[in-house]
């Protein structure tokens, strides 16, 4: 395959059309086929043969394909850009996609060629071209209008309806949307998902990669049980050869799951290169909040590229319960001075702390059931239940 | 002569007139017609210019002076126009119209055979009654009365016109057009004109050709009737002219050359595909020719010139360097092509829009007078549905009927030519043209005369008389009267574009209308179909299915035209066409704007640095936001409408947001944060610290976490160095860690305007943290604790805060809070 001419590469093309074989159509069209790497068909200016052959609009397709193959032989991802774009735009522009009302086999085709435009901005990225959120955008937008035809296709039978590409494009458009921060933009594609009644019947590969988005979405929209119900799920359910996807699933889990109560172990952490979160987890559960701030500020560059780092800070509230219940373990007793607290978030260095705050951060620790018990302003003392005075964090919130 | 036609014709018809006049304006499509004011009034001054300038190019053709030609033609199209939305009205009035003037036309209904027989065919060149012509007699009276603005110019009843039709064409092409009457005479003039037309002016001008035609009759016209004639002149005014102008030049088609006729009827016949088979092409075309009824020609001719000439108007607009004369012959045929590949008028709208954009961005960009225009796909317009939707309307309509559902289409088609000869014109491509030549002059011819005699006015007669003898010099003679007399009329200006849009709306009702007005005309009807229009698309498509098509022009990657996203991709940026304002008004109060901006209201920079120190002077001294926020806006409009992107616009922004910062006006905070964040990256200014933390302090105010995390991103170290940052910084981790006692901490000092972006989110911060207090504290809380923690200036706001949510005070202490008792009130606000 690698080595085959321009023409049996097109005979192939032609036949995949012909047969209505969306796999193998898409294969030919995408950039992870070996075929990419074929040096006789990276060709300028691939026209003359790709119209001998095909009919349009697919010859345009072939051809803009081919020359983006090019393209990338010659690191010129700009072009590789520009011509993936002009494959792409056919599906949504309305010619094959939209003429082919009864058939969803293009979706297959779709596929590949939205990744593999995706790839051609990744290279872009690593470039280091300015305007690349714009291109993304532009992306975006094409992927969009695919979409749209894909979601009120409604007339053709649920087998062979053009929504079974859905999820894909929706996955395609997180994947765009994250990386250029417009997460507002993801909501309607929610709703589309989730009224879709296909939804749990969509392969599994896209399911977790749907439920990946959507939980880092509701993460970030602090609403972490739905958010760790999503990710756990796309955790629990993807492949167990895609590591790399684990570890991107895991690295928004982690903290959801650390709000929540559940420690990850350190094997889990080696095994999936996160030591980053060895050291909050330790300080975390020690209730070391020196340790925790030096982590957080170590990592910081990893975690804010995350987007983790404003959820990580949450975990400080944390700390100060499991710091407050050494303090209550070391009194044994039900009524503990505030300065006790103080004199432990001093050693802890945290700055400029008064008596004051350490009221604050009590009320604030209570008020969310960390702790159970009360502050007798006048005794400036908090006075903490008898029975389980801090409940365990599973349990609270 | 002219007076006497006025008198019988107003008298007559104006009686009903009067109803259909009132409705046509409902039919117009307001949207329609503002969006293509909106493009046309930015290059209002260019296209109203350049289009008379290419109108006369070919209409000079030596014949015709120019300037009258250019006007005329351009007036003409108007009328075409505007006699199509008439046409609606008249759908339902054409039978009326027979009763009372008992003519022969249509109230004889001729029999089909009349036509489809080969002899009665004339050569093309002989002038044949032009039908537009008279169609008009009727109708014209209704025009004037319309407050619409072209009623002269509906030269075609087209009710009327088959009865011309029937009569063989009078030998003698009329020799007085203008003179007689309004109504006839058009038929005059036009015929001696299309022979020369159709060849000589061929593809590039086939526009003047029209407009002459049309001309003539609005010049009759004026005589007899000046003052409704000139209210109408004065209402197109405004958007006629341009758009007729640039429809005229668009129409150059290779095709046109080849015989303009048939590209009319060709147009015509939208969905005429299931009519073909009945009958064999050749004999009926020739045969169409001689019955075509006015109307068919000038309506097919009307409605192609309308989407073209949005077509153009708009383009012409969008990229004002450029006017359709300029355009590179290819691009022409391009958008001729991409018209007769419509099969409907639906497609032909479709069309249009798409031209459009293409067109406007092509010429924008340069690549028009680059790029192979034969090469260019056609654009995809059409969405199939809309086929068979428009198909069971016609179907049921027709009474051939032939049922089931692949025969409904042609049902459709039937429909369609009916409705054509009931005045609607169904689709129809682009030709404007000379085609309505030949055939259309006799017809018109014989009609006039019949009128006229049926009217009994000598005038008439006379005419008629007059008109056979007349040459085709003297025709020309009179066409240029009218010429110059529509020109009188003046208000060239932009018509066209109005009226194209009027048109096309027209069309569209008169579908719906003609619907039930013309069975009778089937059986003519019939023969139309060999000129389907699209027969070319049609049969492409046909291939298609069979899969057996590979492309026929070399394939070309048009991988430029995906223009990269930071491109000029947005069409129309304020960059683009740079105006310097010229206003030296220091003061100006803010208008949005709705067209295009006027250099001598826009004030250029250095009156808009003084217009800013003046509206701070004021400001200071007198604290009037809403004269500020005017002010400002106005000075923002200024710089934007300039394309002015510098420090001072920078400043502008900035002291605007603060002011509204100062107010609490959200809306003008958050567009000057907008746009000093797109600001800052090409003019970064020493506040863009605080204007950032106010961003950020904003996010805390709308609690959206997810532009939080983005900003924090992009904050470079030694941003959040910056004071105001850095403050920003600690009172989120404050904020989000719910550390209350801090974030008021920090509330107390914040710098330069934070505080009253923090004022924004202060009672909501309070009421979370008292929330927080009322739990935690047994059993009670001095109000001081509360006050000094929560930032509260004074004990007295504080109590009057907590009196507010209702919180219970300590009975034997009120200074004390009774924590247990008041948590309840607070959970439940």
């Amino acid at each position: 395959m690698a080595h085959i001419t321009i023409n049996q590469y097109l005979q192939q093309v032609l036949e995949a059309i012909d047969t209505r074989d969306g796999v193998f159509c898409a294969e030919l069209l995408s950039f992870k086929h070996p075929h990419v790497a074929n040096p006789r068909l990276q060709l300028s200016s691939p026209e003359d043969k790709c119209q001998q052959v095909l009919e349009p609009p697919y010859d345009e397709m072939v051809a803009a394909h081919l020359r983006c193959t090019y393209a990338v032989a010659n690191h010129d991802f700009v072009e590789a850009y520009k011509c993936q774009t002009v494959v792409v735009q056919y599906p949504s522009l309305g010619g094959t996609f939209q003429a082919h009302k009864e058939e969803n086999w293009h979706c297959w085709r779709l596929f590949p060629m939205a990744v593999s435009c995706g790839q051609a901005e990744q290279q872009l990225l690593k470039k280091g071209k300015g305007k690349v959120g714009d291109m993304l955008e532009k992306a975006a937008e094409q992927l969009m209008s695919c979409f749209r035809v894909c979601a009120s296709d409604n007339r053709a039978g649920i087998d062979d309806s053009k929504k079974w590409g859905m999820l894909f494009l929706v996955n395609q458009l997180f994947k765009i949307y994250f990386k250029i921060n417009k997460l507002h933009l993801c909501k309607p594609l929610i709703r589309a998902i989730d009224s879709s009644n296909l939804k749990d019947d969509y392969s599994m590969a896209q399911r977790v990669t749907y439920k990946y988005y959507v939980g880092r979405k509701a993460m970030f929209d602090s609403d972490f049980k739905l958010a760790e119900d999503y990710l756990s799920f796309s955790f629990q359910h993807s492949h167990r050869s895609c590591q790399r996807n684990k570890r991107l699933i895991l690295i928004y889990l982690l903290p959801v799951k650390m709000l929540l109560g559940h420690m990850p172990t350190n094997q889990l952490l080696r095994k999936y290169d996160l030591l980053q979160f060895a050291d909050v987890t330790k300080a975390v559960s020690e209730g070391n909040l020196l340790l925790l701030n030096e982590a957080l500020t170590k990592h910081e560059t990893f975690f804010i590229r995350c987007g983790i780092f404003l959820i990580l800070e949450k975990l400080k509230i944390i700390t100060y319960r499991n710091l407050f219940k050494k303090v209550y373990h070391l009194l044994k007793t039900h009524q503990l001075p505030l300065d006790a607290f103080l004199v432990a978030l001093k050693m802890m260095q945290v700055e400029e702390v008064d008596i004051d705050e350490v009221q604050c951060i009590l009320a604030n620790l209570i008020y969310m059931g960390h702790i159970k018990g009360y502050i007798s302003h006048q005794h400036q003392k908090l006075v903490v239940s008898k029975q389980n005075p801090f409940p365990p964090l599973s349990s609270v919130s | 002569m002219a007076t006497n036609t006025a008198s019988q014709a107003p008298t007559s018809t104006w009686s009903y007139v009067g109803g259909s006049a009132t409705e046509a304006p409902v039919h117009e499509n307001p949207e329609w017609e503002k969006a293509r004011q909106a493009l046309a009034s930015i290059s209002k001054s260019q296209s109203s210019t350049k289009t008379s300038p290419a109108n006369r190019t070919s209409s000079q053709a030596g014949q015709y002076p120019t300037a009258v030609t250019d006007t005329s033609a351009m007036q003409q199209q108007q009328y075409y126009q505007w006699y199509q939305q008439n046409q609606q009205q008249y759908a339902s009035y054409a039978y009326p119209y027979n009763y009372y003037y008992p003519m022969p036309p249509y109230a004889a209904g001729y029999p089909p055979s009349q036509y489809g027989v080969p002899g009665a065919y004339q050569p093309p060149t002989t002038p044949t009654g032009q039908p537009p012509a008279m169609a008009m007699m009727d109708e014209q009276s209704s025009y004037t009365s319309e407050p619409q603005p072209p009623p002269p110019a509906v030269p075609q009843p087209p009710p009327q016109s088959p009865t011309s039709s029937d009569q063989p064409p009078p030998p003698p092409p009329p020799p007085i057009p203008p003179l007689p009457n309004a109504q006839y005479p058009p038929p005059p003039s036009q015929t001696p004109y299309n022979p020369n037309g159709a060849l000589p002016y061929s593809p590039t001008e086939t526009s003047p050709m029209r407009g002459y035609n049309h001309g003539q009759p609005r010049l009759a016209y004026q005589g007899y009737q000046p003052p409704s004639y000139q209210q109408q002149a004065v209402g197109q005014g405004l958007y006629g002219a341009a758009g007729r102008g640039d429809a005229n030049k668009k129409p150059n088609n290779t095709n046109m050359n080849k015989g303009q006729q048939l590209w009319n009827r060709m147009k015509q016949a939208p969905g005429t595909g299931a009519v073909k088979f009945n009958i064999p092409k050749r004999p009926y075309v020739l045969a169409n020719q001689n019955f075509t009824t006015g109307e068919q020609t000038t309506s097919a001719a009307t409605t192609i010139a309308t989407p073209v000439s949005s077509v153009t108007t708009a383009t012409t607009a969008g990229a004002s360097q450029t006017g359709p004369q300029d355009w590179p012959q290819a691009m022409k045929e391009y958008v001729q092509r991409c018209f007769t590949a419509c099969e409907t008028e639906e497609d032909k709208d479709r069309t249009e829009k798409v031209l459009k954009e293409i067109l406007q961005s092509r010429l924008q960009d340069g690549s028009a007078f680059t790029i192979d225009w034969t090469r260019e796909p056609l654009p995809e317009v059409k969405p199939r549905q809309s086929r068979w939707e428009v198909v069971p309307q016609r179907s049921q309509e027709n009474t051939i009927g032939r049922g089931g559902a692949s025969r409904g289409r042609a049902g459709a088609r039937l429909g369609n030519y009916r409705n054509v000869f009931s005045q609607r014109s169904p689709s129809s491509s682009s030709s404007r043209s000379s085609s309505r030549s030949p055939s259309p002059h006799n017809r018109h011819r014989d009609r006039s005369r019949h009128r006229r005699s049926d009217s009994g006015s000598q005038s008439d007669s006379s005419m008629s008389s007059d008109l056979r003898p007349l040459s085709r010099r003297q025709q020309r003679a009179g066409r240029g009267r009218g010429e110059d007399r529509d020109r009188g009329r003046g208000a060239a200006g932009e018509r066209g574009r109005g009226r194209g849009g009027k048109a096309n709306r027209g069309r569209r009702n008169m579908d719906d209308l003609g619907s039930g007005v013309g069975k009778k005309r089937k059986g003519g009807n019939a023969g139309m179909d060999f000129h389907d229009p699209n027969r070319e698309a049609k049969k492409q498509s046909r291939a298609a299915r069979f899969h057996t098509n590979k492309r026929t022009e070399p394939l070309v990657l048009n991988i430029n035209a995906v223009e990269l996203p930071n491109g000029t991709q947005e069409g129309l940026s304020w960059e683009d066409c740079p105006i310097v304002g010229t206003c030296q008004d220091i003061t100006k109060n803010y208008l949005r704007l709705t067209c295009a901006p006027d250099p001598a209201t826009v004030r250029p920079v250095p009156v808009l640095r003084k217009s800013l120190t003046a509206v701070k002077a004021h400001w200071k001294s007198n604290q009037d936001y809403q004269y500020a926020c005017e002010q400002m806006k106005s000075v923002r409009q200024d710089l934007t409408v300039q394309g002015v992107r510098t420090d001072f616009t920078v400043e502008v922004y900035e002291t605007h947001a603060r002011i509204a910062l100062e107010k609490g006006d959200h809306e003008e905070f958050n567009q000057c944060q907008t746009q000093l964040k797109a600001l800052y990256k090409d003019c970064p200014s020493s506040n863009i610290g605080e204007f950032t933390a106010y961003r950020l302090l904003y996010y805390i105010f709308t609690k959206n976490s997810g532009d939080l995390t983005t900003e924090l991103v992009y904050l470079t170290p030694e941003l959040r160095e910056d004071e105001c940052v850095s403050h920003a910084l600690a009172l989120r981790a404050a904020w989000a860690l719910g550390n209350f006692h801090r974030f008021f901490q920090l509330y107390k000092c914040a710098p330069r305007m934070a505080a009253y972006l923090i004022d924004k989110f202060v009672e909501r911060e309070r009421k979370l943290a008292l929330r927080a207090i009322l739990k935690t504290f047994r059993p009670s809380v001095p109000v001081e604790y509360v006050q000094s923690s929560l930032a509260f200036p004074c004990l007295d706001t504080c109590v009057a805060f907590l009196t507010g949510l209702g919180v219970t005070f300590a009975p034997s202490d009120p200074s004390k809070i009774d924590c247990k008792a008041s948590s309840a009130c607070l959970t439940s606000s």
